[in-house]
Parts: structure tokens; sequence; C-alpha cells
């Protein structure tokens, strides 16, 4: 379980004003927004590589705000990240991007050929052959297929809970879609709680459990697709006509 | 109607001496330099802690520290040699010119084996080692940090400090102090040579009056002058790197900014070390 507890945050503008939010155990959750409303850094303070002003967020009932150093990095263990853009290690083949991935305890009393098993199996878990990507470099890997290696690198480790910032972010329709079922496989086989920050509602709604709408730094709606589809916020109905940009002027202007 | 018009309209800025008042924003931009400087310094001293924590602990990358001393010694030997050499043929060439017809020539082999030793080789190493070694640094690592390759290694439960920064400040602190001595050599050798091809003096008259004047103390203090910029340049590249922020723009200014920085560090502190170590 995941518990955002009034976090507030603030850059050169406030981001985060007052975010509650709960992601129960084995949910998947959808985080929507406009552009800067402050989503990917409500998913980062999740990890702790965000650290908000006033608030707590907790994991699995133990706060990562008020954690020393050493328990951050295990509870860091449990939790996969998949970047918007990979965040590919750009000097590592796959092989070692994925691995890292494991603890180094693992890597250091894991055999070798105990470390490739699992690494093989991340990657056939996300659609990729093994033997075709292991020895690559992420420069010489597809958008999509980099997409993945991030995915594979954030799974390998077996955790309990995945953050996805973006994951479709800059890929065509087709990986997208690719992207999207790969998700929805993942969180049903491996039964993880996910958070999904996206914009892309039309892909994310058939897959998750639950919405939480983020709108000027707090939470504006939370539900089930169903209820998001039927709400009549206008915000909300402004995603679903895809008419974002407009709709928040109006809605800046309405509040 | 009119008066409420007025009276809505947002009250005109009144002129400000102290907006525009020379002095007042010299001290504000004063201000902002030292208020820059100081954080900068407070958070290099956390640097250093950390960097020694896990140097202390042995957690670090072994494989890394091998890999970064081939890029930092290996790697930067060419140039280093090439530095040195011009070094020391300079020197002899400026001091015959100095010398001739007013001091005993032998004296040339002292000052050019003082000047080396003494300045010449870690300072010349140091700053190509900042044009080689620590732009690369800041460039790797501020990279690293706007492609959020960081925040990976942070999700990951891995610590950049010992993962990135502590193996590249190791194989700094071992191996530019035999760089500089390689630059040393290179640099008498290349001075002895000159005076020989320009002066017709002799190997042993500029080795003779090397000798007259030498101190055993001079190859410490100037390998311990390359320990010192072997630690502080790699520290503040990594320093620079992991602050850098917005982009490839951000990236060019943090290497910009990284290169003065480690420039005016290296030269203060050469300007500390003879009251600190020769008197």
């Amino acid at each position: 379980m995941v518990e955002y507890i009034e976090v507030y945050k603030s850059f050169d503008r406030p981001v985060l004003a007052g975010v509650n939010l709960r992601v129960e155990s084995g949910e998947t959750m959808a985080v929507i927004g406009h552009s800067g409303t402050g989503k990917s850094v409500l998913l980062k303070t999740t990890l702790g590589l965000i650290r908000p002003d006033r608030g707590d967020v907790r994991i699995g009932g133990r706060s990562i705000v008020h954690c020393s150093a050493r328990d951050l990095e295990c509870i860091r263990h449990k939790v996969g990240y998949v970047f918007q853009n990979a965040a590919l290690f750009d000097s590592m083949n796959v092989f070692d991007n994925v691995s890292y991935g494991l603890t180094e305890e693992e890597l250091k009393t894991l055999p070798r050929r105990e470390v490739l098993r699992r690494v093989a199996g991340a990657l056939e878990h996300v659609n990729l052959e093994p033997a075709a990507v292991l020895t690559k470099l992420p420069a010489e890997l597809s958008g999509g297929m980099r997409k993945r290696v991030g995915l594979a690198r954030a799974i390998v480790g077996q955790p309990e809970i995945l953050l996805y910032d973006e994951p479709v972010t800059g890929l065509d329709p087709v990986n997208a879609t690719v992207v999207h079922r790969l998700m929805a496989r993942l969180d049903k086989e491996l039964g993880v709680t996910s958070i999904i920050v996206t914009h892309d509602i039309e892909g994310a709604l058939p897959i998750v459990d639950r919405v939480a709408m983020l709108d000027h730094g707090r939470i504006r709606f939370v539900g089930t697709p169903d209820a998001f589809r039927a709400s009549d916020d206008l915000l909300a109905r402004a995603f679903l006509k895809r008419d974002v940009a407009s709709a928040s002027l109006d809605i800046v202007e309405v509040v | 109607m009119a008066t409420g018009t007025q009276t809505d309209a947002p009250p005109r800025r009144k002129f400000s001496y102290a907006r525009y008042s020379p002095t007042l924003a010299l001290l504000r931009l004063l201000g902002r330099r030292g208020e820059a400087v100081a954080r900068h310094t407070g958070e290099l001293a956390l640097l250093v802690w950390r960097v020694a924590r896990s140097v202390l602990r042995g957690q670090i990358p072994l494989r890394e520290v091998v890999a970064q001393m081939y890029w930092v010694g290996t790697q930067s030997l060419p140039i280093v040699l090439v530095t040195g050499t011009l070094a020391g043929i300079v020197t002899s060439q400026q001091g015959g010119y100095q010398f001739t017809g007013s001091v005993p020539l032998y004296v040339l082999g002292s000052v050019v084996v003082s000047s080396v030793v003494l300045e010449l080789g870690p300072v010349m190493t140091a700053v190509v080692l900042i044009g080689r070694v620590g732009a690369r640094i800041t460039a790797e690592l501020g990279t690293m940090k706007v492609s959020e390759q960081i925040d990976a290694l942070l999700s990951l439960g891995r610590d950049p400090v010992r993962e990135l920064v502590a193996p590249r400040v190791l194989a700094g602190v071992l191996t530019v102090p035999m760089l500089v001595g390689i630059a040393n050599l290179a640099g008498i050798v290349a001075g002895m040579l000159a005076a020989q091809m320009t002066l017709g003096l002799g190997n042993e008259t500029f080795l003779y009056g090397a000798r007259l004047f030498w101190h055993s103390w001079d190859l410490l203090y100037s390998l311990t002058k390359g320990l010192v910029f072997g630690f502080i340049i790699p520290l503040i590249a990594a320093h620079m790197g992991l602050q850098t922020q917005g982009g490839a723009e951000g990236v060019g200014r943090a290497t910009t900014e990284a290169v003065v920085f480690m420039t005016l560090a290296v030269l203060v502190l050469d300007a500390l070390f003879p009251p600190l170590l020769l008197n």
C-alpha cells in the first residue's frame, strides 16, 4: 500500500499543495493531469527522489520521509521505477542495465548463470528476445525497446510496487498499445501495486482499477474508470475529449 | 467612474534609486556570488565526507576504479608528456637567455629542475587534466543527471557517490602524482637536451648545477601537489556534474563553470603550498 499524506512541494512555485491519496495493495492506479501539475514530482516523492516540503509518503506503512538512508535503500529495492525516457545507463549493455535491478547482495552471491537466467526471464516478460538484445547498448535500441528494457530492469528484482512515469510518451500508437498490454499483463502476473502517471487516458483506462486526477497540486478526482467516464467534472470531461489545453484554461477561469 | 477606474489600476512603480544604483547592483552581485561560493563549499565538504566514508568502508566498485585509472592515467600520458617536455624546453631556453654573460651557466640545471619539479610539472599537469578529465567527468555526470540516470541509480537503491564519484576521485588520487612525476622527468630531460643543443651546455654540467641546489623534499612537495590536485579536480568536476540542471544547455553551462571553478581551485591551492610546505 502507498499513502500520500498532505504532501506539499514547491520549487519556484507550489507544485504539490496538500496531496492526499491512498493506493491499495495490488491495485493499479492511473494519475492524470495536465502538464506541469506535479504528476512526476508526486511519483518521485514515492521513492524519496524528491523530498516533500511537508507531509509524508508511506510504503507499506513505513515513512520514506522520516527513515534512515539505509532503510530508504531497502525500501527502494521493493519498488520498480519505469522512467519516462527509460533512463538506461548509456555505457552499459542491456545485460548490465537489467542486472542492475538486482540488489548488490544478489549480484555478489548469485552465480553468474543465475543472474543471466533472471535477466533473461525479465526480458522475456517484456516480450524481448534475450539472445538478440543482451549485448546491445541502449543507443542501438529503438524507443519502444528501450522502454521495455527499462521495464525489465524495474521488474527483475521482483518488486512489490511498480511506478510508471509516462510509460508511453514518445511512442507510436502501435508500440504504446504493446506497452499498455504489457503493463496489464505484468500487473496481473506479478500481482504488484502499480501507479501509472500518464497523459494517455484512453490507453490507461482499460488497464487500471482507479483514476486519480491531479489539478493545481491537489487531487481533484479519485474513482473507478467507469466513475471517471460518467463524471461531470469539467477537467475529467476535457481529458476524455482530449481537449486538455482549452479545458484547463476554462477551469482556471471558473476556479 | 473615471475615479473608480484609476483606483482599480495597478499603482505605478515609484523610481527607486536603490534599484538602479551601480553600487547596490555590485553589492547584490557580490552577495549572490558569495552565496554560491558558500553553498558549493558546503556541498563539497559533504561530498568529501561521503567519498571518504565509501572508501573507508571499502564499498567502491574496484572494476570502476581500474577503468577510471586507465582513463585518467594511461590515456592522459601522451598529453602530459608533451606538456612536461615543452615546459622544460621553454624554461631552459628562457633561463639560458637571461643567464648568458651574467651568471655561470651550470646554474641553469638548478633553475630548470627547480622550476619544473616545484611548479611547472604539477601545475601544467593539473591544467591539462582539468580540460581532459575534469570537463569529461562533469559532462558525463551532468548528462546522467539530466537524462534521469542518476535518479535511476537511486531508484535501484544505489548511491551515486559510491558508484560514480568515489571511483573517479580515488583514480585521480592514485594516478595524478604518477603523472606529475612523469611530467617532471620529461621536463628535466627536455630542458637538459635543449640546453645542450641551443647553449652548448654539457649534460654533466647541467646535472652538476641541478645537484648543487637539489633538496629531496622538493620531489615530495611536487608529488604532494599532484595528490591534492588529483583529489580536487575529479571532486569538483563530479560535484558540478551532479548539480547539473536543464538539458543539454545545462550540461554545457555546468561544464564551463566546472572548468573555471577547477582552475581557480588549482591556482589558489598552488599559491597556498609555498607558505605551508616550503617555509
